[in-house]
């Protein structure tokens, strides 16, 4: 296997440094969050062992336990559905239009933007009419009155809200890692697919598709990575409310930890969104082999 | 056979590394251990042999960052005074937001590294520390130079725990009903509401006028929550019902709760407060009073300062939050004692960190009341605010000081953090949709029964 032809001590030295940050930093809090997950601690008093029954309270009586996991699945579901169209967008761009770097740049500047920025310019934009909601000033001006509502402070569309935002955001950095995808094939071909009578959306099902998967997989698995933490966006702009309406699993977490005193809770939730994570990256990973396979 | 030699070199600098890690930590340990010990033996020598020259660095964590406001000014001068007379005292300034403060102090707890002086908030919020032995008793420092005498009778009660003081509050507010003249002309009301049946009326005037009736943030829900328990106050008859539920003599199921719920949702539901309440944070809902778009504001009398620095400046006056259902005395108030200054118990240099605090907080009251900013104050005032050029609304903020006959703490003053957090999102929750005040009741209920 060893392909460098360099003795593995080099290889040890090189690696060591990111293998002790990457324990140090990530695999080493886990632990210890798994432990402290196991504790009843307000992370000032002592602590008190006791075993599962943290996990017992957040499957079983935490009543926003639940509606957190759904609206952080929901917020990677959403996440993972943009790609798709990222890609078709992508598709039609390497088709029709000759300079498209420039529209790429122009899509990918909302990811540069930071987060609060971005929470507060959306806040502004969805606010009530009277307070220059620009939203509901473009529907009433449309004569849609009956649309107009505070978006951000009704539970059943809170939620939403946030999701368009974050596909708003993240929409020009998928699109810029399908677009590379799609450059990256070799014209050859599709000069093979012309002469054999593949030209346009053809093409781009037959070929296009297939040949950027891997590339699909990434996208795919960054977004759904990405919006399980989600939780910048949905603090700046709701932080979980109004009455847990937005909470996410990581703003649950640091309400529990951090403004309720439950450190240990909180670790537990961390746990558990450590497990989700795990669980669903594995599950992602085991279908794209079975679909490369088929069309690799 | 180079994958096993790699793994084995792998293996091995991964034990060496973690062997490192496990060495240094133990040697950190010793380290801090000996100074500590260095320290105290230096601290003593200093005691007996020479007084005073021990060069000594004081941390100071303070939530004053902002240079624009007379806190900060109010600090820097004390604090510049202070080493310019003790030129072997440095005093290290730790300032930060309120909410970062509160989170450092956390994570500082949790390994027992608090700053020699410290912002703790008074009752429930800071009793972890004291319970944990991170806060130093403050008794004897409180009856040098007499300064126990300057604070206002009974509001040492809120820092104290068995007869102990840990710490002295930077000041003492109660909460009112800020209101806007010229708005409450516009919607033609000449008077300013004494029952909340009258305000609910004014808050339907205002609204046919288009005005907002009530600033508020709601998604800092403690503003809500704030504002919900003066309605209790009242509908309680008096103060004392959180201590009451404490003490088992009473539950949220009582009937002065449930009748506090549906009086605060008939404010909610005759749109008293701005569209979105709950997307707005605090500053923004402040500023809608502020800026004249709404007519009263109920908060903290902490405001007034700022009030007074706004475009509405003139044309504010101030009211006590009315009767409920022709109950409770508007002369009760939501008392909200200031954040305090404590010392760490651990501190290295106990007894000139209290000499400085005692300078400190004998100083405030002074430099308070020359920079404006002694509306609210903790401490006995004796200069002539009128002559010192005060506004009238600061002037009529303090009249109703005068008469204040006890009153209530916040909720999170009063419960655990966790029943803390179930009880504001409940009443964040009635902002969002009508409720069944029973149903409140039970989740303030349950909340308060798995968390005791």
């Amino acid at each position: 296997m060893n392909v460098l032809k360099v003795p593995a001590r080099t290889i040890a030295v090189f690696v060591l440094p990111c293998l002790i940050l990457y324990i140090g930093l990530v695999f080493v809090p886990i632990l210890v969050a798994v432990y402290d997950s196991l504790l009843d601690w307000d992370s000032i008093n002592k602590a008190k062992f006791i075993g599962l029954d943290n996990f017992k309270t957040m499957l079983f009586h935490d009543t926003n336990f639940w509606p957190s996991v759904r609206h952080t699945l929901g917020y990677a579901v959403f996440s993972m559905l943009e790609i798709p169209v990222c890609l078709f967008v992508a598709a039609l761009m390497n088709r029709y239009v000759r300079k498209a770097n420039t529209l790429v740049s122009i899509y990918f500047v909302p990811v540069i933007l930071s987060v609060v920025i971005i929470g507060q310019l959306w806040k502004t934009i969805y606010n009530p009419a009277d307070m220059g909601g620009m939203l509901n000033g473009i529907l009433n001006s449309l004569g849609l009155e009956s649309w107009t509502r505070s978006w951000l402070t009704e539970p059943k569309i809170a939620m939403y809200c946030l999701y368009f935002v974050s596909l708003w955001q993240y929409f020009g950095y998928h699109l810029l890692i399908q677009y590379t995808g799609v450059q990256n094939i070799p014209t050859e071909v599709y000069e093979a697919a012309k002469i054999d009578g593949a030209e346009g959306f053809k093409a781009d099902w037959y070929i296009t598709y297939p040949m950027v998967i891997p590339i699909f997989k990434i996208s795919i698995v960054l977004a759904f990575i990405g919006s399980l933490q989600a939780f910048d966006l949905v603090w700046v702009m709701t932080g979980g409310g109004p009455a847990h309406a937005t909470d996410t699993i990581s703003t649950h977490m640091y309400t529990q930890s951090f403004l309720s005193l439950k450190y240990g809770y909180g670790s537990a939730l961390a746990t558990s969104l450590v497990f989700i994570c795990l669980v669903f990256t594995v599950f992602i990973n085991f279908v794209f082999k079975k679909v490369e396979a088929k069309y690799t | 056979m180079a994958n096993k030699a790699l793994k084995t070199t792998a293996v091995a600098v991964t034990a060496a590394a973690l062997l490192l890690g496990a060495t240094a930590c133990g040697s950190k340990n010793d380290n801090t251990n000996n100074s500590a010990n260095n320290s105290a033996n230096t601290g003593t020598n200093a005691g007996t042999n020479q007084p005073a020259a021990e060069n000594v660095t004081i941390t100071f964590q303070n939530i004053y960052p902002d240079p624009e406001t007379p806190s900060y000014k109010m600090l820097h001068t004390i604090v510049d005074q202070y080493q310019k007379d003790h030129p072997n005292v440095k005093i290290e300034l730790d300032s930060l937001n309120t909410d970062q403060q509160k989170l450092k102090l956390k994570t500082q707890a949790a390994s027992k590294e608090v700053p020699d002086i410290t912002i703790v908030n008074p009752s429930a919020q800071m009793k972890p520390y004291v319970d944990a032995g991170l806060l130093a008793p403050l008794n004897d420092m409180l009856d040098q130079n007499g300064l126990k005498d300057t604070f206002q009778k009974g509001l040492l009660d809120s820092y104290s725990f068995d007869n102990n003081v840990y710490a002295l509050p930077d000041g003492n507010n109660i909460e009112v009903v800020y209101y806007n003249k010229d708005l409450f002309t516009q919607a033609g009301i000449s008077a300013p509401p004494t029952t909340f049946e009258d305000l609910v009326a004014d808050v339907k005037a205002l609204k046919a006028k288009n005005i907002t009736p009530i600033a508020i943030g709601e998604k800092d829900s403690w503003t809500g929550s704030f504002l919900f328990m003066n309605v209790l106050l009242r509908t309680n008859g008096g103060p004392g019902f959180l201590q009451d539920v404490l003490d088992g003599k009473k539950t949220f199921k009582d009937p002065a709760f449930t009748g506090a719920v549906s009086s605060f949702q008939d404010l909610i539901q005759a749109k008293a407060f701005p569209d979105g309440a709950t997307s707005l944070d605090y500053n923004t809902g402040g500023n809608l009073f502020k800026t004249g778009k709404a007519a009263m504001y109920i908060m903290g009398t902490w405001e007034t300062g700022a009030i007074d620095a706004s475009s509405v400046a003139g044309k504010v006056g101030v009211f006590k939050f009315p009767t409920v259902k022709g109950k409770g005395d508007p002369d009760q108030y939501m008392l909200a004692p200031g954040s305090a200054f404590a010392i760490s118990a651990n501190s290295k240099h106990l007894k000139e960190t209290k000499d400085f605090l005692n300078y400190f907080m004998t100083e405030m009251p002074k430099k308070q009341f020359e920079l404006k900013n002694a509306v609210g104050s903790g401490q006995i005032m004796t200069g002539d605010f009128k002559a010192a050029g005060y506004s009238d609304l600061a002037i009529a903020v303090l009249d109703l000081f005068k008469n204040v006959k006890g009153g209530d703490l916040a909720f999170d003053n009063t419960m655990k953090p966790a029943i803390a957090q179930a009880h504001l999102s409940s009443i964040q929750n009635m902002f969002v949709q009508k409720v069944d005040p029973a149903n409140v009741a039970n989740e303030h209920q349950s909340a308060y029964d798995s968390n005791k």
